[in-house]
């Protein structure tokens, strides 16, 4: 049993890797700021210092403060949520990996009576619906004030400003899918003593930057164009704002979803520009998954387990 | 360094004196077709297709500096343009004092044709000043109105000059063929260089 939480936490951070490259680095390598494969550098260098320096806060949430953990939930519960990101990946959908490794560690400690922490649960409800909230709005306000600011500068000097800007919000994304979403993957593996806390750190950034390498293509169109079309400006507040938010919730020690963030980062633009601009229909398809990702893992989880043990 | 990062990088800069460069030659282009034509100066001409040739040189290093990664590709297709347009003009204006050594033009038309080349050569040094402003904070709204004020006084001699031109006897078809080109490319000049101060205004606002 001790080895399935261990390949399914790399598969998590593989699939990590392919699905936020695409939220740190995707408008810049969009608007052509940095090539890709200077962006996955950097990205797996931010994700490490991430981890190193802010990850355990939300390490111990997730794998600590939510559910009494054992080797059964953990297996199974890592395993469910692998095989569920990896087909949202698949199906070119962000999905939010905390909302299915929480859902699945809930579904597993329920399934087998274990003490589950509902006052933690309720906290960790609440940050994920309000971080894209919180987005939504700092994006705007962020936006607004670079109307008033950067508008009255020489030409040649917004240009430059908002390329710096919009690489500095890419590696706070970066940094912030270090402390956060990679802290909540290897979360349940660190507390649960099945590896040490050093070689995780060092193993999953380097897993997540794999994924980047290796995957991130596919999502990276969907974030970039696919909601509204995004000008430089744009882009910098809806990722900057995403990343401010993020970064809030981790020094909460929240498990919050970069993507979900920078989602409503994006369509907080979109909505100021003109509801026009923003494709409902793709918000739609990403609020159904919203909701379906936790409910499912949730759901899954727990039918094994009552059916199996 | 930090200058660099806040005050506009080297390969923008660059681009932007590239284009001061290449609208100098226009300005050039356009002062020696003046000039060609007021003193009925044939041995200019091959001056103004040195200056075409210098400009291409020119052009093409803009679209490699561009290519290498300066500004962002949000602006890149606009600056682009504006290049193309401005090098369309360098070609027309070569092409204005190619056709012009075939030419026997009466005193007034040459009045005419002499007047159009200076107000394009006005137009081409207020377009090189907006251009300059760029790096400023000066705003370009005032140079773009005044070169379509340009633009209707070049309309303006245009159309009196084909009108006085359809009463005049031509002797031959190719006469009348020189004749015609040479003004269409003459007034051509100053619609690019609207057009272009057009993308330049495009470009500046973009970001704002």
């Amino acid at each position: 049993m001790q080895p399935i939480p261990i390949i399914a936490s790399v598969l998590i951070a593989l699939s990590v890797g392919s699905n936020d490259t695409s939220n740190a680095l995707g408008i810049c390598i969009g608007c052509r700021i940095i090539s890709f494969r200077r962006a996955v550098i950097l990205f797996g260098v931010f994700v490490l210092i991430g981890i190193l320096l802010q990850g355990r806060k939300v390490m111990k949430t997730v794998g600590k403060d939510i559910v009494e953990m054992d080797l059964r939930i953990l297996g199974i519960s890592l395993l469910v949520s692998a095989i569920l990101i990896i087909i949202s990946n698949w199906r070119r959908l962000p999905v939010s990996t905390h909302q299915v490794i929480i859902g699945s560690l809930t579904g597993s400690g329920t399934a087998l009576g274990a003490d589950v922490n509902y006052g933690s649960l309720f906290e960790i409800f609440l940050s994920w619906a309000l971080s894209p909230l919180a987005a939504f709005f700092a994006s705007i306000m962020l936006y607004r004030a670079m109307e008033k600011t950067l508008s009255k500068l020489p030409f040649l000097q917004i240009e430059r400003i908002i390329r710096v800007l919009l690489l500095a919000s890419g590696i706070i994304i970066a940094y912030t899918t270090g402390a956060n979403e990679l802290a909540t993957i290897l979360g349940p593996i660190i507390h649960a003593g099945l590896i040490d806390e050093t070689w995780a750190f060092l193993g999953g950034s380097f897993l997540v930057f794999l994924g980047a390498v290796l995957l991130s293509n596919r999502i990276i169109e969907t974030i970039g164009s696919g909601i509204t079309a995004l000008d430089p400006y744009s882009g910098f507040a809806a990722q900057f704002g995403a990343g401010c938010c993020v970064f809030l919730f981790t020094s909460l020690g929240m498990p919050i979803s970069t993507t979900y963030c920078i989602i409503g980062g994006i369509t907080g633009i979109g909505v100021l520009k003109g509801t026009g601009t923003v494709s409902v229909n793709l918000l739609k398809k990403i609020a159904l998954s919203w909701i379906l990702a936790p409910a499912l893992a949730f759901l899954t989880c727990f039918t094994i387990i009552r059916t199996l043990i | 360094m930090l200058k660099e990062l806040f005050l506009g990088g080297k390969k923008e800069l660059e681009v932007v004196d590239k284009m001061k460069k290449h609208m100098g030659f226009l300005c050039s282009a356009c002062t020696t077709l003046k000039a060609a034509i007021e003193n009925w100066d044939k041995e200019l001409i091959s001056s103004v297709s040195d200056l075409e040739r210098e400009g291409d040189i020119v052009r093409r290093e803009i679209f490699s500096n561009i290519y290498e990664g300066a500004f962002l590709p949000f602006l890149r297709p606009n600056i682009c343009r504006f290049v193309e347009i401005v090098d369309n003009a360098l070609d027309v204006t070569k092409d204005a004092a190619i056709e012009y050594t075939d030419l026997e033009l009466d005193e007034e038309t040459k009045d005419d044709c002499a007047r159009i080349a200076d107000i394009s050569a006005k137009m081409c040094e207020m377009l090189l000043a907006a251009i300059e402003t760029l790096s400023g904070r000066a705003d370009l709204r005032e140079k773009s109105l005044a070169i379509r004020i340009y633009e209707k006084k070049v309309d303006e001699i245009e159309f009196d000059l084909l009108k006085r031109l359809r009463t005049k006897e031509i002797k031959n078809f190719w006469e009348g063929k020189a004749l015609s080109d040479f003004i269409h490319d003459l007034t051509s000049i100053s619609d690019l260089i609207e057009d272009a101060s057009d993308y330049l205004q495009i470009i500046n606002i973009s970001l704002r």
